[in-house]
């Protein structure tokens, strides 16, 4: 029973971090149509760029968190004009020339860590680190993952406040609905574009600083997060922000369970079975309430 | 402009075609060494470390003169090819090394998956090929008869720290939980665990295999639930701190933690700082052994100061496999006294002595086995069981291996 | 993309000089193993690989405009049955090439049907999701070896690859060129890329269409995985089922032009040729992702047909050509 336990939270926790890497990636696709290849390397030069902090200055990389935010946000600031030249304009099929430059922009970003970086695996921890609580005496709850699951739920509150109560969300949620008419009553899509994908790479790039402290840093560690992503993505239904929620959760209990009650060589199988399945029965997610 | 198109393909297609060397066989007064090795690519950490250990080799034995083949002193040239990593481009490493640059033997990779790929092709050409690192047991299975390897197979030492702590230690464990990496080296690390422990009494609770790269929690909340003694770990060195630290977060506390190769690497040791402290592993070699040899390096301390004068750090065993693979073809050439370049005859020649060489080196005996699952393995060398203490590892068994005794029971982690 | 096809020329010198070229490069790859070295006749093989790898992709992603990005997992088929049928049944190698390729197609007809009801991005992630999933079933099956990985026994006859190569290399190109460039099932593909609603309502079956691109798309690389696995002697899961082979797919055929027939030959080449150039200059093997991750964002940006597009056109001056390339640049 306790192993049972044990296995629900393990599941929540990582779900609850995994959160934030689908928020933002769901939110780009609903506002702008944009699949984001490069979402799992935004996580990597999130966890990077951490290192380095530490590395040259020191201290706790929690710390940096917020100044991640806004490196990162810059980036995706800097990036965004182009990805809306590769989308729009007299090119064909906006969404595929989208994901196709993403695609190349993860591998340029891939490429470059490895180039600079090589093979080597980085780690990085936090006062939090190989702490944890136990809950009486039956279940182990791991600090850092814990704080990794508050962030994500934080974050998660953060934004829906954003989205659902401030007018600038109102602006982006007409802007997801409706571009056209959006711009016609008098919003700059483009500009709208650009905020929310330098949203969308602050949170991801921020969020790369817990994954490194959890997990190991290293340069190809992408395509894992990129993976998950699109789980997430998939599940809630794309571009439906509440959905990520009760679609990473899902995600951490189907690791959790497959794990531990069939067998940790099923894990990576069943996710993508299940992916996979998903987009073929109910390809707007499990609620139905995908773009 | 559709001419200009065409006339670009074909300076394209010509571009390709920079042909091969001449035919001559040259003459020449060195041995032409090639080296196949993962210069690049993800196993770039494994194929920095063959190559320490082959350059020591060769400079080493230039620096005497060179090899001594009756009364006569030859030396040797490296050359390099970089299998990328892939079985694919260390074919055409082989390839290149053998048919353009006609070297004489060849000195192998680091991994399985390359040497896999290679041995056809030192089969094809029959060029004599030993690896100073690969340990995959499929290598030895498939007989090649020019490929030799100085380490033993994984399976043959995986067990080397079980018997010490299913015997030498008390209280005696009974139970061990195992957690293995699928890939082809981390599974048979698993299974030769699982072998061990089985034959010698202990019983295996849980055995699991996970992908790489997945999130090894649950699999560990689940060996720890059922509580056994040992965890012996199957991985290779990123998954190996994962594995340590997700233990550490679950206050999970065997009465030891076993590793096999994961634990020996300074990036294990970096990663971890402390909580390395008594982790169990194996290695084939280490720089405190006592072998003393005629042949090149004459103790086991000499080539430990010689490696850390050259290279700034300490030598593991597979550097020290590597060297030794260039030992192994030294002594044999010098056996059937062949000077370069070498000929078909002498090459097979090369391939008997290798087959009937039984000598003493800094590294430990070398002697192939020539028949059985180990064909062609430097399958009698004896393991030995390591743990972290202090900082460093020390060897703490089988038998008289023993320097320092091993510390069991771990204390749990809160008690460190 | 503009709608665009190639223009044969109406001058008969010319076409008497383009059919002279063809002969030539023909007999050029049909010679090349006598007079070049082992290591070159290798690098060629794979680069004629790659060629028709790209094509084979193009087909579905390019000329169909369903971008698969699980395409690998045909090739990793192929090279596992075939290892499969040869080691455990010893089939001819032959034989087993064709059961592979037919398999191959099998299942991506089998599957094309759920999952081409996808479009774009969706049906980019589905079949990019099916080809992980490929990937994991080899790792935990036991008759493929696993994480082991499988043996085939070695046939070490670099011309009969070379051969293979270019002869599977030049059906795909033929089958393309006669099935899409000239055939009206070409056009089908091609209105379904443009208007797939506009075509079924002309009365495209765009179902079966797609269905049967699908099919064909996957009949090459299958077979192109079983003559890579003889080639090679060893294979597992990271070798022929990694997404790094749908990738470079996806990029030869960006790069060199989607949609076209020559574009996926000249897009391996120029990939290849920037992979060996930075190995032999730089001896290292990641700095050309950058490279090639910048290409493909410029290719998106400024050359959405691919180099192709920028060779494709006659000019006749100099001030044509720089009108032509900042036509074709568009900005």
């Amino acid at each position: 029973m306790e192993l049972f336990i044990q296995t629900l939270i393990d599941g929540l926790l990582i779900g609850g971090l995994i959160i934030v890497v689908g928020i933002g990636f769901s939110l780009c696709f609903g506002v702008m149509h944009i699949v984001d290849f490069a979402v799992g390397e935004w996580v990597m030069l999130g966890a990077y760029t951490s290192y380095l902090m530490v590395r040259y200055f020191g201290h706790d990389p929690m710390i940096y968190l917020p100044i991640l935010f806004l490196i990162f946000a810059g980036l995706g600031w800097l990036i965004y004009p182009l990805i809306y030249r590769a989308v729009s304009g007299k090119r064909h099929n906006p969404v595929i020339m989208g994901l196709v430059f993403t695609f190349g922009l993860s591998i340029m970003a891939k490429g470059g860590a490895l180039s600079v970086w090589g093979y080597h695996i980085q780690s990085i921890t936090t006062w939090l680190s190989g702490k944890s609580l136990s809950l009486g005496g039956l279940v182990t709850l791991p600090a850092l993952r814990f704080a990794g699951f508050i962030f994500g739920i934080g974050v998660t509150l953060l934004f829906m406040i954003f989205l659902y109560k401030t007018k600038f969300g109102v602006i982006i949620r007409a802007t997801a609905q409706d571009r056209e008419t959006a711009s016609l009553l008098g919003t700059d899509v483009k500009k709208i574009g650009g905020l929310v994908y330098s949203l969308y790479a602050g949170l991801t790039g921020m969020s790369g600083v817990l994954i490194g402290a959890l997990f190991s840093i290293h340069a190809a560690m992408g395509a894992k997060y990129c993976t998950l992503a699109f789980f997430v993505v998939v599940l809630a239904g794309m571009g439906y922000v509440p959905g990520v929620i009760i679609a990473a959760f899902v995600l951490g209990l189907l690791q959790s369970l497959v794990g531990v009650y069939i067998g940790g060589r099923y894990n990576l199988v069943a996710l993508f079975i299940v992916m996979y399945g998903v987009l073929l029965i109910t390809p707007k997610g499990l609620l139905r309430r995908g773009i | 402009m559709k001419k200009y198109y065409k006339i670009v393909f074909l300076f394209l297609i010509f571009s390709f075609l920079i042909p091969g060397s001449g035919f001559s066989q040259e003459k020449r007064d060195y041995f032409k060494v090639g080296v196949v090795t993962s210069l690049s690519g993800e196993l770039v950490f494994g194929g920095t470390v063959t190559k320490r250990g082959y350059d020591l080799w060769a400079e080493t034995v230039n620096s005497m003169g060179g090899i001594e083949i009756g009364g006569k002193k030859y030396k040797v040239t490296l050359i390099y090819a970089d299998d990328q990593s892939t079985p694919a481009t260390a074919a055409v490493a082989g390839e290149r090394l053998i048919t353009q640059e006609k070297v004489d033997f060849i000195l192998g990779p680091y991994a399985s998956g390359p040497t896999l790929a290679l041995a056809p092709i030192t089969e094809k050409y029959k060029i004599p090929h030993i690896t100073g690192s690969a340990e995959s047991p499929l290598i030895w299975l498939r007989k090649f008869k020019y490929t030799f390897g100085t380490i033993p197979s994984v399976n043959l030492t995986a067990q080397a720290v079980i018997t010490v702590l299913a015997k030498e230690v008390s209280p005696k464990p009974t139970t061990i939980g195992i957690l293995g990496i699928d890939d082809p080296f981390s599974k048979f690390t698993a299974e030769a665990f699982k072998t061990a422990s089985e034959r010698l009494g202990l019983k295996v609770v849980k055995y699991e295999i996970v992908p790489e790269g997945s999130d090894y929690t649950p699999s560990i909340s689940a060996i720890k639930a059922l509580n056994p003694d040992l965890f012996a770990m199957g991985n290779h060195e990123k998954a190996a701190i994962e594995m340590m630290k997700i233990s550490k977060e679950l206050k999970f506390n065997p009465k030891a933690f076993v590793q096999h190769y994961g634990m020996t690497t300074p990036d294990f040791r970096k990663s971890l700082g402390k909580d390395c402290e008594y982790v169990f592993g194996n290695a084939v070699w280490t720089p405190n052994m006592n072998h003393q040899s005629t042949i090149l390096f004459k103790t086991t301390k000499e080539y430990h100061e010689a490696f850390v004068k050259k290279f700034n750090t300490d030598p593991d065993y597979t550097e020290a496999g590597s060297t030794a693979a260039g030992i192994a073809f030294q002594e044999a050439l010098r056996m059937i006294k062949a000077t370069p370049p070498l000929t078909e005859a002498q090459k097979e020649a090369l391939i008997s002595a290798l087959e009937k060489l039984d000598i003493m080196t800094f590294y430990g005996r070398i002697k192939f086995e020539t028949t059985g699952e180990s064909y062609h393995c430097n399958a009698g060398l004896q393991p030995v069981a390591l743990q972290y203490q202090g900082g460093k590892t020390v060897e703490v068994g089988p038998g008289n291996l023993r320097r320092v005794a091993p510390k069991y029971p771990t204390p749990p982690w809160d008690k460190r | 993309m503009e709608f665009q096809r190639e223009t044969y020329s109406s001058n008969h010198k010319t076409s008497f000089f383009n059919l002279g070229i063809l002969i030539f490069m023909i007999a050029l790859l049909l010679f090349l193993p006598l007079f070049i070295s082992p290591l070159w006749i290798r690098i060629t093989t794979e680069v004629l690989m790659w060629a028709g790898l790209a094509q084979s992709w193009n087909i579905i992603g390019g000329y169909t405009g369903y971008l698969c990005f699980g395409h690998g997992a045909f090739f990793g088929i192929g090279a596992y049955l075939t290892g499969l049928l040869m080691v455990h049944l010893n089939w001819p190698f032959g034989f087993c090439l064709f059961i592979s390729g037919i398999l191959a197609s099998f299942l991506a007809f089998f599957i094309g049907y759920p999952t081409l009801r996808l479009r774009g991005a969706y049906f980019a992630i589905a079949t990019w999701a099916f080809g992980e999933m490929i990937r994991q079933i080899a790792t935990i099956l036991d008759i493929t070896g696993g994480a082991f990985g499988m043996q085939l026994p070695a046939y070490l006859n670099l011309p009969f690859f070379y051969y293979i190569m270019l002869l599977v290399t030049g059906m795909t190109y033929l089958t393309t060129h006669l099935l899409l460039e000239r055939a009206r099932f070409g056009y089908r593909l091609l209105a379904i890329r443009e208007h797939e609603e506009a075509a079924e309502m002309v009365g495209v079956d765009t179902t079966m269409t797609k269905i049967k691109a699908f099919a064909l798309s996957a009949f090459f690389p299958g077979i192109f995985g079983g003559i890579y696995a003889y080639w090679v002697t060893y294979i597992h899961p990271d070798s022929v089922l990694k997404a790094d082979i749908t990738d470079f797919m996806v990029v030869m055929a960006f790069l060199g032009g989607i949609g076209s027939l020559w574009g996926p030959l000249l897009g391996a080449i120029v990939v290849q040729f920037i992979q060996r150039i930075l190995w032999i200059v730089w001896g290292e093997g990641t700095f050309y992702l950058v490279i090639i991750g910048l290409s493909i964002c410029a290719v998106v940006l400024f050359i959405p047909n691919g180099l192709i597009g920028l060779l494709e056109v006659r000019i006749h001056s100099p001030k044509e050509s720089i009108n032509f390339l900042m036509k074709k640049f568009k900005w």
